[in-house]
This record gives C-alpha cells, sequence and structure tokens, in this order.
C-alpha cells in the first residue's frame, strides 16, 4: 500500500522539477540518436547481438563450473578470491581487509554494485576515506547527491549545479565552463590519486577461461585505481563471467556502441592478478570478492534473463518512462526499465510496484544489446504482484477477466459503457465517475462510437451476403 | 546509506546459507534445473562477424578510425621516427619527456636509450625508468605498443619490467611508435591472437585520448589520462 504511494509521490516529486526533466529529456534522446547511429554502421550488428545473448545465456545455464573455472585461474594468477553470499558480507570483507591493513584512503572506480551493497558507508564507518573518481560520481559525492543513471549519474544536473557545488566544496574559484570544471577536478584528483591505498572498482566482464578481469571506462580512472593504491579490491557479481576470452570482443564490439555510440571505450582494461614480482608499478594485492547477493535466486527463477544484462544503460536512454521522470524517480541504485526488474528481483516484492512505470512500448527490448526481453520481464513482475493488489483491485481485475473470456459478456459490458457515456460533452468525456474519476483528472475519454466496430462488421458480412 | 524505499523494505536474509564459495556452488549446482541448461556455448570463431574485412588498407583504417576518436595519427618512414618524436615533443613545449622501452615494440631499449641521448642533446630532461615524482610532473611519455587494432584504431599497451603501467596513463601527452605491421584489422584479430597462458598483469586497450561527457553531454578530454595521444605509424623498407 505505502509503497504504492511512495511510488506516485517519488514521479510526483521528480516531475516537478521542470530544468531537470528538460536536461535528462535532451541527455538521453541524444544518447540514444548516437547509439543508434553507431548500430547503423556496424556490419553485422544483430548476428552479435544474438552470439552474445547466447554467450551470456549459456554461461547463466553453467554458471557453477564456470565460477569454478574462474576462481581457479584467478587464483593461480595470484588474485585472492573472496565469496559475500550478501551486501553486508562484502562490505565485512572488504572493511576488515582495509583493517587489518591500516589502509585509510580509497579511490574507487564507477561501481554499481558498489552503491547496491552501500560499501563507502561501510568504508566510512570505520574511518577510511572514500573518494569517488568518476567525473560523474565524483560530483555527486560532494554534492550528497544520488546518482540517477547507470552509465551518465549527473544526467539530472546542469552546468550551473555542477559549478555551484564545486565552487562550495573544493573552495575553487566558480566556473560553469564545463572544461575548466573538468581540469578542477582532475587536478584534485590527482592529489588523492598520489596518495591513495585502496582502489576499489566493479568488473564490466570476468572471464572463466584465464582469471581475467576486464575494465571498461573512458577517463582513465578506472585505470588510475587500479595502478596506484598498493591494493585492488574487484566487487564483481557472480553474472558477470564469460567462458573465453575470445568471447570478449563480443560484448565489447556491443557496450561502448550501446552506452554512449562509440566503437570502442577509451580503456579496456585486461587485468590478470595483482603486479608480477618486476612490474614496476601496479597493486601488490588484488582482492576479488564475489557477490551472490540475490543473484543465484534469480538465476533459479523464471526471470534469470535478467541476469545477462551488461549495464550499458541503453534502455535508459530508449525508454519514454525515464526520459520523463528521469533516475530518481526509481528510488533504486538501478533505476530505468532493466531496474524496474532488477530492484524487485533483489530488493523484494515491495518494489513490485517498478513494474508499472513503463508502458511496455518494447523500446528497451529493441536497444537492449544482449536482447533482453525488458517488456515480458515487466509483465511477469506484474502478474506476480496482481496477488497483493488491495481487496477492491483484486475484485476489479477478476471481473475484467471474466468478461474478457466471456463475448457475451463483452458486449454486454459495452453497451453498459455506451450507455453510461452517451452524453459526452462536445464528444469527450471530461470527467468521469467513480472509478473513471482519477484517469480523467489527466486525460480525455473519447465518446464512445454509436456503433461498436463488431457491429459494424456483422452489418458489413450481412451486406456482402 | 541513502533512505530510498526499496532500501528500507528490503528483507534480510538469516544467515543460514554457507559463508563459503565450495559450498554455494555445489548448493547452485544441485539446485538448477538441468533442463533448463540447453543453451550451447556459440562457436568460438568470430571470422562470420568481422568489421574490418579486407587485408589491404590496415593502416588507413586504423589512422580513419583513430582520428576518429580523437587521436593525432602520423605516418612516415621509420627511419624518420626520431625527428618525428623530437617534432611532436617540440610542438608541446616538453621538457621533462619520459621514454619507455619495450622488447618487441617499436621503441624497444635501444630505441629509448637513443631517444633519450637525442633529446637530453637539445636540453631535455628524460627518464626510461621514471619513479612517481617524474610520471607526475612529466610533460609527456613515449612509448612502443604491443599491437594496433585497424577497426578501432586502439593502441595496445602491456605492462612489463619496463614498462609501467602508468606511463601511458599519467602524463598529459602520450607519443606511442606504431610498427605498421603490428596493426592488426579487426579486434576479433587481437583476441584471437592471445595466448591465455601467457597474458602480461594489465593488457590495456587505449581508443583515443581520455574522455567524459558527463557534465551536460558536453566532451572533454583530458579528465584523468593523457588528453593528447599521438599515434605515429612507421613504415619500414
Amino acid at each position: 500500500m505505502s509503497r504504492r504511494a511512495d511510488l506516485r509521490q517519488r514521479v510526483a516529486e521528480a516531475t516537478r522539477n521542470e530544468r531537470v526533466l528538460q536536461a535528462v529529456h535532451q541527455a538521453t534522446w541524444r544518447k540514444a540518436d548516437a547509439r543508434e547511429q553507431s548500430f547503423a554502421a556496424l556490419r553485422h550488428a544483430d548476428a552479435l547481438r544474438e552470439k552474445a545473448a547466447q554467450i551470456r545465456r549459456h554461461t547463466l545455464e553453467n554458471l557453477p563450473e564456470y565460477l569454478e573455472q574462474f576462481v581457479e585461474k584467478a587464483t593461480a594468477l595470484g588474485a585472492k578470491v573472496h565469496f559475500a553470499p550478501d551486501g553486508p558480507a562484502a562490505c565485512r570483507i572488504i572493511t576488515q581487509l582495509a583493517a587489518d591493513r591500516g589502509l585509510r584512503l580509497a579511490v574507487k572506480g564507477k561501481s554499481m554494485t558498489s552503491e547496491e551493497i552501500g560499501l563507502n558507508a561501510a568504508l566510512e564507518a570505520i574511518g577510511v576515506r572514500v573518494v569517488e573518481t568518476d567525473l560523474g560520481e565524483f560530483i555527486v559525492q560532494i554534492d550528497r547527491d544520488r546518482p540517477s543513471h547507470i552509465i551518465t549519474p549527473i544526467i539530472h544536473k546542469d552546468r550551473r549545479e555542477v559549478a555551484d557545488a564545486m565552487a562550495r566544496e573544493l573552495g575553487c574559484p566558480r566556473t560553469e565552463d564545463p572544461a575548466e570544471l573538468t581540469r578542477i577536478a582532475r587536478g584534485y584528483l590527482r592529489d588523492i590519486f598520489r596518495r591513495c591505498d585502496l582502489g576499489i572498482t566493479g568488473v564490466n566482464f570476468a572471464v572463466a577461461e584465464t582469471g581475467t578481469l576486464c575494465l571498461c571506462t573512458n577517463e582513465g580512472n578506472g585505470r588510475m585505481t587500479i595502478t596506484r593504491p598498493r591494493v585492488h579490491v574487484a566487487l564483481l557479481g557472480i553474472e558477470k563471467i564469460i567462458p573465453r576470452l575470445a568471447n570478449l570482443p563480443v560484448f565489447l564490439k556491443l557496450l561502448a556502441r550501446s552506452s554512449t555510440g562509440q566503437p570502442m571505450g577509451v580503456y579496456t582494461t585486461l587485468i590478470n592478478g595483482p603486479r608480477r614480482p618486476d612490474d614496476p608499478d601496479g597493486p601488490q594485492e588484488l582482492h576479488i570478492v564475489l557477490l551472490d547477493n540475490g543473484r543465484s535466486a534469480i538465476l533459479k527463477g523464471p526471470l534469470r534473463e535478467v541476469l545477462t544484462c551488461v549495464r550499458c544503460g541503453a534502455c535508459l536512454n530508449a525508454c519514454p518512462a525515464y526520459r520523463n521522470v528521469g533516475g530518481h524517480a526509481y528510488g533504486s541504485v538501478y533505476p530505468g526499465p532493466i531496474g524496474s526488474v532488477v530492484t524487485p528481483l533483489l530488493y523484494g516484492p515491495a518494489c513490485d510496484d517498478l513494474a508499472r512505470l513503463s508502458s511496455l512500448c518494447g523500446a528497451c527490448r529493441v536497444a537492449c544489446p544482449v536482447q533482453i526481453d525488458i517488456p515480458a520481464l515487466l509483465v511477469a513482475l506484474r502478474a506476480r504482484a496482481a496477488d497483493r493488489q488491495p481487496v477492491g483491485k483484486r475484485l476489479l481485475l477478476s471481473v475484467w477477466r471474466r468478461v474478457m473470456e466471456h463475448p457475451w459478456l463483452y458486449r454486454l459490458g459495452q453497451a453498459v459503457l455506451r450507455h453510461a457515456l452517451r452524453d459526452a460533452d462536445g464528444g469527450w468525456v471530461r470527467t468521469g465517475r467513480g472509478p473513471l474519476r482519477n484517469w480523467t483528472l489527466v486525460r480525455d475519454l473519447p465518446r464512445p462510437a454509436r456503433e461498436s466496430f463488431r457491429q459494424l462488421w456483422e452489418a458489413r458480412l450481412r451486406d456482402e451476403r | 546509506m541513502n533512505a530510498e524505499p526499496c532500501e528500507r523494505s528490503r528483507h534480510r536474509k538469516t544467515e543460514s546459507g554457507p559463508n563459503d564459495l565450495a559450498a554455494f556452488l555445489h548448493r547452485l549446482r544441485a539446485e538448477m534445473v538441468p533442463a533448463e541448461r540447453g543453451t550451447a556455448l556459440p562457436e568460438v570463431s568470430n571470422a562470420a562477424l568481422r568489421e574490418v574485412t579486407w587485408e589491404e588498407g590496415l593502416v588507413d583504417r586504423f589512422v580513419t578510425s583513430a582520428r576518429a576518436a580523437g587521436a593525432q595519427v602520423r605516418c612516415l618512414a621509420a627511419n624518420d621516427w626520431l625527428s618525428a618524436v623530437q617534432e611532436v615533443l617540440r610542438g608541446h613545449g616538453a621538457r621533462l619527456v619520459v621514454a619507455a622501452g619495450q622488447a618487441g615494440t617499436a621503441l624497444d631499449d635501444d630505441r629509448a636509450a637513443a631517444l633519450g641521448n637525442a633529446l637530453r642533446a637539445t636540453g631535455l630532461s628524460v627518464s626510461t625508468a621514471p619513479n612517481d615524482d617524474v610520471l607526475f610532473a612529466c610533460d609527456a611519455a613515449v612509448t612502443g605498443v604491443a599491437a594496433a587494432i585497424a577497426e578501432t584504431g586502439t593502441l595496445v599497451c602491456t605492462s612489463g619490467p619496463r614498462s609501467p603501467r602508468g606511463v601511458s596513463l599519467i602524463p598529459p601527452v602520450h607519443i606511442a611508435l606504431v610498427d605498421a605491421r603490428q596493426i592488426v584489422g579487426d579486434l576479433f584479430d587481437y583476441f584471437a591472437r592471445l595466448d591465455p597462458t601467457t597474458l602480461p598483469a594489465n593488457i590495456n586497450l587505449i581508443t583515443g585520448p581520455s574522455k567524459t561527457a558527463d557534465i551536460e553531454g558536453i566532451l572533454v578530454t583530458g579528465v584523468h589520462g593523457p588528453g593528447i595521444v599521438h599515434a605515429l605509424v612507421l613504415h619500414s623498407g
């Protein structure tokens, strides 16, 4: 009950700020266009997507074997692999690592998984300073805001807000020039990168065959994070495995195109264990924290397809709902169409309502590089939620179902409605009564035609005879 | 962390499950339905999906793609490499330069030493084994590459005893020497050539200068990595 009110309230709040909506709207269109153009220039786009989807499905179906292989290979390369059944366990493992080694200054690459488990707060609670180094995440952090997009965290902010936050928090001269703002952040973070002792990143792909971690970034902050500190902790959701190194380019060709429209991200880094004995730089220790946190339960359920997601963000940019309400309305680390599936599955049925924040238009499915049928998953979640609707609504739905199953009832219903709405003002019903009232608050309902399609069709058949 | 509804309503798992990976995998294997494990791994060969199909014109394709990604590219005769590097460094007014030699690349240890001598003769400071202070203070770094990829205009830099990862990352200008014969056609070709048993600790596929578009979607280069990337493609004979 209260959930429903929460969602409504969040959407209402999100749609109140015209400037934010404008920013989100423009940015998502721009990115969706860039994605479309770059895919149009790709020779075998559909075959690549098919292959990527098949590799991901195969891997998930055989996940225990591939995980085992990955752990064996990564360990042989000198990495230490930990297993965390849930978020709190992962936070415990990482805070313990930091405490044992006396690590005090952590730098972070952008990682949705770390936000999923609330890692920053856990580290700060034991006195470790955590600094986000992706420009967008850095600005989110200093402005005490929340990211609203999985690729572009400050898609909801314009340069004025960024300028205000940086001048206020860093004490730098106020400027609204994006290049200058970026330069200031670079300088500030360079100093941090010289002093940091712990680097935390997510992982884009992990290769079972070799124990390789693959990390994709555009800014180079990911590379800094895995190069400068003496300890690197990689947080790895168990679903991110792919079988072979030769499978990786299939995904690399799709990922950046889907995210930003680039044929290839600027930095794709393959990490094979910590630094070697004669390497001049790189982390002395590499810890891989394998995180379940509800993923194995999803894997065993009917909606496992959602685990093939590569977190590119294309479905967010394509979604008319996301474009019009922005990421914060979803109230989750994972917004947008894929977030509306992932969130209820990770956080429980209390979030099922998110599945309603969609028109099921299918734009997300078209945009998805691994062909996830997001609308079908949303419908399945809606069905799951149906049992927990309020009594009145359940009753209404069961009547609806009965009507749709019996043509004579359907016909009767049509006749009743036609009669009830017969005197609509100028052809439009502007204020409905009863259950229609809310619906007509923001829309007008056209008056039903005098004759239904069925009646017209039957009449036509009669005439032809 | 933040008072999100989903966070609040999250149901805590009672920690009955085993905390240990082997037990977790064992349980997962037992609980997954065998009948639902029928998708075959597609063939590893990606030959049918190649983006770059012609073997000739690899250099042209590399130049086009690297420029599209924002790199500055010049093709020259291999013998002219030294003067070309000097010219680029002069163009940036570089005073402190890192030259990281790596065996098997167009900048091996001998050439790195030769470059060092030539630059010192013109009054520049050069380090072939830079420490942190040098890496953060230098004006440019010169490296070879392990490979280059025509499809995407990508430079591949690997870590090794004489080639720190920071060299292609921390300085504001990165100058990469590419032997034209090192250019492979497709991203698939590069991965097909990798030997899974002898991978260096760090392989960096670098496609253009460091970029962000986080603020209002406006492209800014040189966020954390080099804002300027030069690829000098060397033709021999």
